[in-house]
């Protein structure tokens, strides 16, 4: 075959509404019948306002049905379809084909090993996760409410509590492409949401995690995370603050 | 090729030119090391062999490369150490890069001539 394949067919335009043309680049790779991965070309007609994950729906349940790739909620909050959308780390559910135009290329997240077409071992991903103990710790005797916090302290890491997972900050990153051992910015972003809770008593622990050859230090501020990040969290900031947070205590 | 923005280049240029910079450190350690085996030694052959217009180029960027490494490097510290520097990092980039423009226009007067062999 071919290594563009070419479009099997189109698909019918749904009634009453503007469609347009799009030609469809995927990376695809299946580890039982590829040495390597190879792009494949789907051309078919879209509404302007339906989401690069609608798209690939439609290639996958109308043109070509081994295409594979991760989706569950579809609605930006699950996290399962980052992927790497004409150049940049995006969510395939929140992305909308009138912002992208008429050609589309789609590849999976760089820096996990593809397992097939779109889909990435997130395992590594989630042990960095698991690195920064992601949880609340307090081991005081637990009052006979809830642990209460004033609305200053609960603001200080709002930001880090929206995170949701997807790794497009994690694969957007030039130094975990070259290491992936880099704990990665999501795993900062998650030590930064207990880092900064006053209810929290863990702080050390996370810090001697994040304070490893692979860890913290690695950032070079390059700000992809920042800009990849489907929630908005303003991830470089919030890893300087780490940053500041391990230098003050060292010092 | 990852569709980064400001913040992404200005990582490249300073990885670029610090190892740019370390490499031709070494270099220039060991030429200038070499005025040890005396006047009779190699020293002055080497000399003359860095005297030739295309190294005059190399210098234009290995200034362009300390001028940039200097000025993003200060940017580095501002985001390092104030919220400030990180929410007005894109535009520090662009003052780093106009700041080794400038630093570069006189490095350009002196050498420019030189590289053209009328000076």
């Amino acid at each position: 075959m071919d290594a563009t394949t070419p479009a099997a067919g189109t698909s019918a335009p749904p009634p009453g509404l503007d469609t347009m043309n799009v030609t469809v680049k995927i990376k695809r790779y299946d580890p039982e019948k590829d040495a390597r991965a190879y792009w494949a070309e789907y051309r078919l007609d879209v509404r302007p306002t339906d989401r690069v994950l609608d798209v690939l729906n439609q290639i996958k349940w109308e043109m070509d049905g081994s295409l594979s790739y991760r989706r569950s909620c579809a609605h930006g909050v699950c996290g399962s379809d980052a992927m790497l959308i004409n150049g940049v780390n995006r969510l395939a559910c929140k992305l909308l084909v009138r912002d992208l135009g008429s050609s589309i290329a789609v590849e999976p997240i760089r820096g996990l090993e593809v397992v097939k077409d779109l889909i990435v071992d997130m395992e590594p991903f989630f042990d960095s996760y698991k690195s920064v103990l992601p949880y609340f710790v307090n081991d005081d005797p637990e009052p006979a409410r809830e642990r209460l916090q004033s609305p200053e302290d609960r603001e200080i890491f709002d930001e880090s509590t929206k995170c949701i997972l997807c790794a497009a900050c994690t694969t957007s990153c030039p130094v975990f492409w070259t290491n992936g051992n880099y704990v990665g910015p999501a795993a900062i972003v998650n030590a930064h949401r207990f880092i900064f809770d006053s209810r929290d008593q863990a702080t050390d622990e996370r810090l001697a995690a994040l304070n490893q050859p692979s860890g913290l230090w690695r950032c070079r501020t390059a700000y992809n995370c920042t800009e990849a990040c489907p929630r908005d969290i303003p991830i470089t900031k919030q890893i300087e603050e780490v940053k500041r947070a391990l230098l003050w205590r060292q010092a | 090729m990852y569709r980064g923005r400001e913040g992404q280049w200005a990582f490249v240029l300073h990885r670029l030119s610090g190892v740019a910079l370390a490499l031709f450190l070494l270099l220039h350690v060991i030429d200038i090391s070499l005025v040890m085996f005396g006047p009779e030694g190699p020293f002055n052959a080497f000399l003359a062999f860095y005297h030739q217009w295309p190294f005059r180029v190399g210098l234009v960027l290995v200034m362009a490369a300390v001028v940039y490494h200097a000025f993003n490097g200060l940017r580095i510290i501002l985001m390092d150490f104030t919220e400030w520097g990180v929410k007005y990092q894109g535009a520090l980039w662009y003052g780093a890069l106009g700041a080794t423009t400038a630093v570069g226009i006189p490095v350009l007067w002196k050498i420019v001539p030189e590289i053209l062999g009328i000076a």
